[in-house]
């Protein structure tokens, strides 16, 4: 149950990653937009003649301040779709027009519910809001997430509905919105009655928090760094940026709720004289945490590797370091000590709250976007003045950070010989793991192209998840793929490491796989990979992997004989891999290569015997006199047209020359009646010393040569 | 040696995609597994000589399994047909 639970707030957490991600681009638009037209600052500058109002330069800036802005003020419904999105199972892009429809549907209840019950003036101060132009109860981001959640819930339930033979119309994905719509404008009344006793309940907690002082604000700093590990801080801080749990005020005679929109409501306001610390006091003390701190403590690793291997970490802790100072992404760093030594990051945990607290002791005004890196800093810091921001505390905390880590770090390190990056005795660096694991399989095979570099890892990846099989899940969020897997036990750590994760985390039948800020390249080269990888379970046994070192080994040994295989085609040559069926792609019939004709003429590809022709005429069995055991099977799933499209030039036990014709296709009908022409030709037998290697990649004529057979010692 | 007969009720019959399934099953076992129809025979870990034989749906084939572990390539392939033919 707890799993289950876990793996559900996993999944909530990673959704929350799409909208979250235009958050640093509005915010630059913004950030950049607002200091720019804002009259104060352009006057302490003396940059009023420039960029002061009537000017280009002001109608560009104030051009972008709008463009950030807008998509702060409807977060709302980009929460919507982006969690109705996430937490899809298929079918996305339908739920995402479900949660509109719900989420307009939900407020315009909510609104007329209002309308009924003597309008807005008989409610609370502050409870009402225009949410996209209807008058209806504010509810943040919180009511974005509603419509998202249970949007995706009815269409995970619902989106394969099957409906009566006259209602069928109705049926499958095109169910989804409009049992959306039913259902939500059920919640909106729902909502009239309940949201107020939520927000008056939220207003209590925040008073609590708001109110205990610097104590509350390193609560809250602790917790939020603490839940990092598990991948949940994104559920713990965002009510507090988002709902009025970070605090209500007015700004410009709005009422604006969350610490974040607070703070850049102040930013696109004027006459705003210091930023109101009771919301920065929720983001400002990343930033000595994040540029000074942690950057010290990588710096503490470096010096404390062993010698012969500082050259190695150096690369891992400079990038890990530095996108911490740039971006405020801080896992790369984060997880390079949260597994080898938890009580590191412990003491992490605490000096984070104490970073927030300190920001909030002295006043510092700074938010933030995303994270808190440089770019914000000076964004939002900076470029403000320090009149208005106190900024320069930042800087002053944060050289006191950057000493106590560095000196903490290097004492307890050493003091309990801690086995961070370049002390472990036995193991090498992580990275060069990596690189050595993908040397091994892009040499070993001798299949040179270019491609399969990331297939090995996506292959490492999936194999390491226990096969395509286990894996019922895959996403990502800025630094983690998560994954959720049927069968927990199949998941084999070692393997996992061994392709460039920096640390693990299990619950459950969750797996975050933890890489750094390049896991959204691996997450879509896995799920690439997936689309077309053999659907097994993949059961890793330290045997089995020495096995297959071994024969990787014997077959980096000399290539003793090449044979020849030319197309019997003209047309385009790819990968077998790239093969739209997945027995073909995932090599189970054979190895080889595709042509998808664009000529209709098919010829003996080598001089050989045709062994046998189906009777569907779709296929071909080729002997070639070099012993080489073909299949030409022209098309995909072109066994059900029964023989059309297809013309018989041979006869089976036919002795052939190369170039002879043997088949013809009516390549139009072909194209129109089948799932696609593109065709295997592939080598069915092969001997384990024996490797296919592909010889051409694009456009190939009938009787060029497509692959090699190499047949090792 | 344990044989058994199957009625094909794939309607494509044995083609190239179970055919590969066929040869990947028959190839965990150290049993020789044999198929007969048609009045041809094939050794099942012999993809060409499998797809050769162009066993189509309603068609009955004979397995014969001889081994150390016939038993469970017995089981096995009888299983393997029944699910996927």
């Amino acid at each position: 149950m707890k799993d289950k639970i876990f793996a559900v707030l996993q999944r909530v957490g990673r959704s929350f990653m799409l909208p979250i991600a235009i958050l640093p681009v509005a915010g630059l638009l913004l950030g950049v937009g607002g200091s720019f037209t804002n009259e104060t600052m352009l006057e302490t500058y003396g940059l009023l003649q420039i960029m002061g109002p009537g000017t280009v330069f002001n109608a560009i800036f104030t051009v972008m301040k709008e463009a950030g802005d807008i998509v702060f003020t409807n977060l709302p419904i980009i929460f919507a779709m982006g969690v109705a999105i996430g937490m899809a199972k298929k079918e996305k892009e339908v739920s995402a027009l479900a949660a509109v429809i719900a989420f307009f549907i939900m407020h315009a209840s909510i609104g007329a519910m209002i309308e009924i019950n003597g309008g807005t003036e008989s409610m609370l101060s502050g409870a009402t809001t225009s949410v996209c132009g209807i008058t209806s109860l504010q509810m943040g981001v919180f009511g974005g997430i509603i419509v998202g959640l249970g949007v995706a819930a009815l269409h995970n339930r619902f989106y394969k509905i099957q409906l009566p033979q006259v209602l069928s119309f109705f049926g499958g994905t095109r169910f989804v919105p409009i049992i959306s719509a039913l259902v939500y404008t059920g919640v909106g009344i729902l909502m009239f009655f309940v949201w107020p006793v939520i927000q008056s309940g939220i207003y209590a907690v925040g008073d609590v928090v708001l109110n205990s002082g610097y104590a509350g604000t390193w609560v809250y700093g602790f917790m939020e760094r603490l839940l990092i590990p598990f991948g949940l801080h994104h559920v713990f801080y965002l009510p507090f940026w988002q709902t009025a749990l970070g605090g209500t005020l007015e700004v410009a005679g709005q009422t604006i709720e969350g610490a974040q929109n607070i703070f850049f409501a102040q930013l696109a306001d004027p006459t705003v004289e210091h930023f109101a610390v009771s919301a920065t006091r929720f983001m400002a003390g990343k930033f000595p945490m994040m540029i000074f701190g942690l950057p010290g403590a990588a710096l503490a690793m470096y010096k404390v590797a062993r010698t012969d291997k500082k050259k190695a970490v150096e690369g891992l802790l400079l990038s890990a370091a530095l996108t911490s100072m740039l971006t405020g992404i801080t896992e790369p760093i984060e997880f390079t000590f949260l597994f080898v030594a938890p009580l590191l990051y412990g003491i992490h945990c605490v000096f984070a709250g104490l970073a927030y607290m300190l920001m909030h002791v002295f006043n510092v005004g700074v938010g933030m976007t995303f994270s808190g890196g440089l770019i914000d800093m000076f964004l939002f810091g900076v470029l403000q003045g320090n009149a208005k921001t106190n900024w320069i505390w930042i800087v002053i905390v944060g050289i006191g950070y950057f000493v106590v880590y560095y000196f903490l770090f290097s004492f307890l390190i050493k003091k309990l010989d801690l086995k961070t990056p370049g002390r472990d005795d036995s193991e090498e660096v992580k990275l060069y793991r990596r690189s050595d694991v993908e040397a091994r399989k892009n040499g070993g095979a001798g299949v040179g192209a270019q491609a399969s570099t990331e297939d090995a890892l996506s292959e490492a990846i999936c194999n390491g998840l226990g096969g395509k099989k286990n894996i019922s899940d895959v996403d990502c969020c800025a630094t983690r793929l998560r994954c959720t897997v049927y069968k927990a036990e199949l998941v084999n750590d070692a393997m996992l490491k061994a392709t460039g994760a920096s640390g693990i985390v299990h619950k459950g039948n969750g797996v975050q796989i933890i890489y750094g800020p390049r896991v959204t390249v691996i997450k879509s080269n896995l799920e690439d990979y997936l689309e077309t990888a053999p659907n097994e379970e993949h059961i890793a046994q330290k045997e089995t992997a020495v096995e297959e070192e071994q024969v990787t080994e014997k077959a980096e040994g000399k290539v003793v004989e090449t044979i020849t295989i030319s197309s019997p085609v003209t047309g385009m040559a790819a990968d077998l891999s790239t093969a739209p069926d997945e027995a073909f792609a995932g090599r189970m019939m054979g190895d080889g290569a595709v042509v998808t004709p664009v000529d209709p003429v098919v010829t003996a590809p080598e001089d050989g015997e045709v062994c046998f022709v189906f009777e569907t005429k779709h296929a071909i069995g080729f002997q070639t006199d070099s012993g080489i055991s073909l299949l030409i099977h022209m098309g995909i799933d072109t066994v059900k047209l029964n023989g059309k499209g297809f013309e018989v030039l041979v006869e089976n036990g036919q002795k052939v020359k190369k170039g002879e014709p043997m088949l013809k296709l009516d390549i139009e009908y072909l194209k129109a009646n089948a799932p696609s022409i593109v065709s295997p030709v592939l080598c069915t037998e092969l001997e384990d010393n024996q490797r296919i290697r592909l010889l051409k990649d694009g456009n190939i004529k009938a009787g060029e040569p497509l692959f090699a057979v190499d047949i090792y010692e | 040696m344990k044989n058994f007969s199957y009625v094909i009720t794939d309607e494509i019959g044995i083609h190239a995609r179970p055919a590969g399934l066929l040869v990947k099953e028959a190839k965990k076992y150290a049993s020789k597994v044999v198929i007969k129809a048609n009045g041809k025979s094939a050794e099942a870990t012999r993809l060409m000589a499998v797809m050769g034989m162009g066993v189509k749906c309603g068609q009955t084939v004979e397995v014969e399994v001889t081994g150390d572990d016939e038993d469970a390539a017995f089981e096995g392939m009888k299983a393997f047909f029944e699910e996927n033919l």
